[in-house]
């Protein structure tokens, strides 16, 4: 049985690759199950998408665990998320970066395939969605489908769901990023953490399920404990403020979805990174723009 | 007289904290997290299945209102913050108790809890974020979706594109009761958006705020255009801020000329593939709306007399 498991953003398409990636292997003859990870994720968050592939019935229905290929459609989740974990030892990794595969730091050193997919989606398809190019580097990783069921896959679900042009240039896509793919061995040196959630027992479980300010297991639980999500990691551009343009209407500050922005003694605001989503809200509200927007890596 | 609250003078304090889950640009989030400023630590929140629900409250064990939070099945709001209302008032504790719901979960499944609640004059607040399908799971049709707009339940065919029906009207059902306080909100206008939670927390009885929140993931908008969106839905007509006290309908923002319909349509992706004739009919129906809402028709008198004079109720100078 081959294992894939892929780790991608809320909007990236990592559960249409799953599903895309089955569906050639059915094409192939082989049996193959491809689903999500149910979570209460959104737009920018990290998501993952499990797929299983088999020559017989396959009665597993877990999440994967143990990947034999790990897919990594955005790089930035590496320093956040332990994407290698359960990895093994003889599996590889495919990972959309520029870098070269030998310059990536998985945490566990592994046969790594590196493809820069998004430029590839933004040459190809006008938007940065990077889930057929993406499994044209997985089949240069292993070739346990052909690239050519791949692409009747892509065919068959993108053309049907967006029309013939769309499932070609999708399809293309993917011939781009199996020809661009750089093969090479990952380093092993950074440390995969596991995340700890903690969850009552029956015996701890408070009457009416009620739980107050609390910590449990190194984590913060209750009311207000969500503040230890990080969600700046999400989005792809922070606001930069120009205090003399500043008229102090605080109209950023009543629209930011996330709280960020906070108002000082004087009126004048400072923002909270750790939390920007990168909307771009607080911008488009001030009148005297005094906000702009700069993408995460532009230079100042 | 007493200076009105307006965003510069509003409390600063957050209770819907920093780190929930919603999209980048989330509409919800925006007016919930002002709607808890203002209504300050002595609040109890319930919110219904929603976006809110798995964003904000309630990724069990954790939560990000610190206030205390409380959720149930889909279709109770109405009752269960009744219920959270009376267990306090047996308790002797004065707290503000608030219920979030979606569109879907005030207009089509909680429609009959709310019904009650508002029949019985219940002290509550009942909050509608309405972001025009069901969300949650993926836009399904809700009865708040307009009409033409794409969902996963009304798609886009060679026969028919998009819904086939109006928005529901739900504020004329919701204060078809006499209820204490009901209003609009967008949060484009802040300062009305202020002064209006402010009063809905002042007054007694039922009170309803309904709230416009663009969603930039079901209606395929880019998360800047959030507050785009909600002004231009203010300026075309499909969106009217007024309120109703005491019976009286008074309207508080009035466009000063009317936004063709395209314009807000435009910006989103799930209209694009809307024909000329459909655009026409939402453009009727909106003109329909918009003279009903802003130009009230002045009852003729001279008509009323002559009734009443025919009926023989109008004694005098006959």
């Amino acid at each position: 049985m081959y294992e894939i498991r892929f780790h991608g953003r809320g909007g990236q398409g990592a559960v249409m690759a799953a599903q895309t990636i089955a569906e050639a292997a059915i094409l192939e003859g082989k049996q193959a199950q491809a689903f999500p990870f149910f979570g209460a994720e959104r737009r920018g968050a990290p998501v993952m998408a499990f797929a299983r592939i088999d020559d017989k019935k396959i009665c597993d229905k877990t999440q994967v665990y143990e990947p034999d290929m790990l897919v990594v459609m955005d790089e930035s989740l590496l320093d956040i998320e332990p994407v290698a974990a359960g990895l093994k030892k003889g599996g590889c990794a495919v990972v959309n970066s520029k870098t070269a595969p030998s310059d990536l730091d998985l945490g566990i050193k592994v046969r790594c395939i590196s493809v820069d997919a998004t430029s590839i989606a933004i040459e190809l398809l006008r938007a940065p969605i990077v889930n057929t190019s993406i499994l044209g580097a997985m089949v240069r990783a292993n070739d346990f489908v052909s690239l050519e069921s791949v692409q009747r896959a892509i065919m068959n679900r993108f053309g049907e769901k967006l029309g013939e042009k769309a499932g070609r240039v999708n399809s293309d896509a993917a011939k781009a990023a199996y020809d661009r793919a750089r093969e090479g061995t990952c380093r092993g040196e950074r440390k995969i953490v596991k995340k700890n959630a903690w969850l009552p027992t029956w015996q701890e479980t408070p009457p009416g399920v009620a739980i107050g300010k609390t910590e449990k297991a190194g984590m913060a639980v209750g009311p207000g404990s969500m503040s230890q999500n990080l969600t700046g990691t999400w989005g792809g551009a922070n606001p930069v403020y120009d205090e003399q343009k500043c008229i102090k209407c605080q109209r950023c500050w009543f629209i930011c979805p996330e709280g960020c922005v906070h108002r000082k003694d004087d009126d004048h605001v400072e923002f909270d990174l750790r939390y920007c989503k990168g909307c771009g809200l607080c911008a488009k509200v001030c009148a005297k723009e005094a906000i702009t927007m700069r993408k995460k890596g532009a230079s100042e | 007289m007493e200076k009105k609250m307006n965003i510069r003078t509003m409390p600063q304090e957050d209770h819907l904290l920093n780190g929930h889950g919603a999209c980048a640009g989330c509409g919800v989030a925006v007016a919930v997290k002002n709607v808890m400023r203002i209504l300050g630590e002595n609040t109890t929140v319930y919110v219904p299945a929603s976006c809110l629900l798995v964003s904000g409250g309630g990724m069990y064990p954790h939560s990000a209102f610190d206030v205390p939070f409380f959720y149930s099945a889909f279709e109770n709001t109405g009752a269960v913050i009744s219920g959270i209302k009376a267990g306090y008032r047996r308790q002797g504790k004065d707290v503000t108790v608030v219920g979030i719901a979606g569109d879907g979960g005030t207009f089509d499944i909680g429609l009959q809890a709310l019904a009650g609640a508002a029949e019985r004059n219940e002290d509550v607040i009942y909050i509608c974020v309405d972001n025009e399908a069901y969300m949650n799971t993926g836009t399904q049709r809700s009865g708040s979706t307009p009409f033409g707009a794409w969902t996963t339940t009304t798609p886009v065919g060679k026969r028919v594109q998009g819904k086939r029906q109006f928005k529901k009207d739900l504020m004329s059902v919701v204060s078809s009761q006499d209820i204490a306080y009901a209003a609009t909100l967008s949060i484009a206008h802040m300062n009305d958006f202020v002064q209006k939670v402010e009063k809905a927390k002042s007054k007694k009885g039922f009170r309803f705020l309904h709230i416009m929140t663009p969603c930039t993931s079901g209606w395929k908008s880019d998360p800047s255009m959030t507050y785009d969106l909600a002004r231009m839905a203010v300026e075309t007509g499909m969106w009217s801020l007024y309120e109703i006290e005491d019976g009286e309908t008074r309207v508080t923002y009035r466009p000063n000329e009317m936004v063709p319909i395209t314009e807000y349509l435009k910006l989103q992706g799930r209209f694009k593939h809307m024909s000329k004739e459909d655009i026409e009919t939402l453009q009727g129906w909106i003109c329909q709306k918009w003279n009903k809402r802003y130009c009230p028709a002045v009852p003729p008198l001279e008509k009323k007399e002559e009734e009443l004079a025919l009926n023989g109720d109008h004694c005098e100078g006959v």
